[in-house]
């Protein structure tokens, strides 16, 4: 049997996925890397995006808001703030989330305490929603 | 003597307070464990994350951050106090009350300006009254804390040390040690301790020749914020899971001194009654006699 990872996907508040893969594909904040077996060790920030996960034929999806990776002796950590699995993101909240960021993001015109965290916000949802809808 | 009624009255209201008060318990035992079982899935982040830390700081060795760094001049000390929503659990909120009010006290003496940020109702109410208005309040999180929650509040403290605005960073919250006992501890939140990075970076036992996207410092910096944050989201669900633990406690011994109190009540009662029968047969004996001596 070929060479398999472990990937582990956490947020502060539980466990989202754990499995034994082979391959794994992150969105790093330069670009995307896949991480195969035997991969040199690695730790990277993460920004919000797709992260895919190979086993076989099947692949999973999974919207993450940004984080961590770390790769080290075949074993990826991914240190997400926020995760969800696709199958299992709601569409309808993610949209009315970003209806709410983007309502409010024009109401300050840009400017203020709010507006760094509403456009996570706003990305995290468009995150959201994209990965739902291509898979 | 009491009046009969009166006593029974008594004892039927410790029995309704009895009832509530085992209810109380009941639940809090139940919610102790739900506090648990969120602090438990916590912990395989927080792990992850001093390793990766870890990590960092082997390579970036004493690198520089914000957050690393004292400043020189200590004029403004920020305290987080972290009590609950709703009362009924013994000292719990007293005792970081106190220890937050000490801080800030000592603070003010050594002439630095101290404010609080109150976490849960009671801390609220207890600074406003005090004439101590909270920088910032959070309430509705004690019960059920998020991570949302936890990064709203590092943030705010994040942005004003980075600021200059803030120069010191405290926070007061009781740890659950186990079941029975809550701990109230103070930890320094910023300046992060370079102890800690180095700490956490000799705890590894391997140090591969890491490769960083996009490179070490950046890292770090980015990773020093989620660390603060993660330390303030587990100070909040340590304090959730101990004010069940409080309150359990709280109302046990509140049922016990129900149920002892019900036992001394029912005890006069019956006294009672026996003196009124016993004279009301001395009454009865005594109209008996008169009646025959005429």
């Amino acid at each position: 049997m070929a060479r398999t990872l472990i990937v582990e996907i956490v947020t502060p508040e539980r466990i989202v996925y754990t499995n034994e893969v082979e391959m794994v594909v992150a969105p790093t904040i330069d670009g995307e890397i896949g991480v195969l077996p035997l991969h040199a060790p690695l730790v990277g920030a993460l920004k919000a995006g797709e992260v895919r996960v190979k086993q076989g034929e099947a692949v999973e999806w999974f919207a993450v808001s940004g984080g961590y990776i770390q790769v080290h002796e075949d074993k990826v950590i991914i240190l997400a703030d926020d995760a969800e699995i696709a199958s299992q993101i709601d569409v309808e909240r993610a949209r009315q989330a970003m209806a709410i960021a983007k309502e409010r993001l024009s109401e300050l015109g840009g400017v203020g305490d709010e507006v760094d965290a509403l456009e996570r916000d706003l990305r995290w949802a468009e995150v959201r929603i994209s990965v739902a809808t291509a898979h | 003597m009491a009046n009969l009624r009166d006593i029974q009255k008594r004892i039927t209201s410790t029995q309704s307070t009895r009832q509530i008060t085992r209810t109380m318990e009941m639940v809090a035992t139940a919610k102790i464990r739900r506090a648990q079982d969120r602090i438990e899935s916590a912990r395989p982040y927080a792990l992850a994350m001093m390793e990766v830390l870890g990590n960092v700081a082997h390579f970036t060795g004493g690198a520089s951050h914000p957050l690393l760094e004292e400043h020189e001049t200590r004029t403004k000390v920020v305290v987080i106090a972290v009590s609950s929503d709703r009362g009924l659990c013994g000292a719990f909120n007293s005792n970081i009350l106190r220890l937050s009010e000490q801080i800030v006290r000592e603070e003010r003496e050594r002439g630095a300006d101290a404010g609080v940020i109150a976490v849960g109702k009671k801390a609220i109410a207890y600074f406003r009254y005090r004439g101590i208005e909270p920088l910032a309040s959070y309430r509705d999180i004690a019960d059920k804390p998020s991570i949302l929650d936890a990064r709203s509040i590092a943030s705010r403290v994040i942005d004003g040390y980075v600021a200059g605005e803030i120069d010191a960073v405290k926070i007061v919250f009781n740890r659950f040690k186990n079941v029975a006992d809550q701990v109230p501890e103070i930890h320094d939140l910023l300046p992060i301790r370079p102890e800690v990075v180095r700490a956490a970076a000799d705890e590894l036992k391997v140090n591969p020749e890491y490769v960083f996207e996009p490179s070490a410092s950046s890292v770090l910096r980015l990773l020093l914020p989620t660390y603060v944050e993660t330390l303030v989201y587990r100070s909040l669900l340590e304090s959730a899971a101990s004010e069940q633990g409080a309150r359990r406690k709280a109302m046990k011994s509140a049922t016990d001194n129900a149920g002892e109190m019900i036992t001394t009540l029912t005890r006069t009662y019956n006294r009672a009654r026996q003196g009124a029968i016993t004279n009301e047969i001395a009454e009865i004996v005594g109209g008996a006699a008169a009646l025959e001596k005429s």
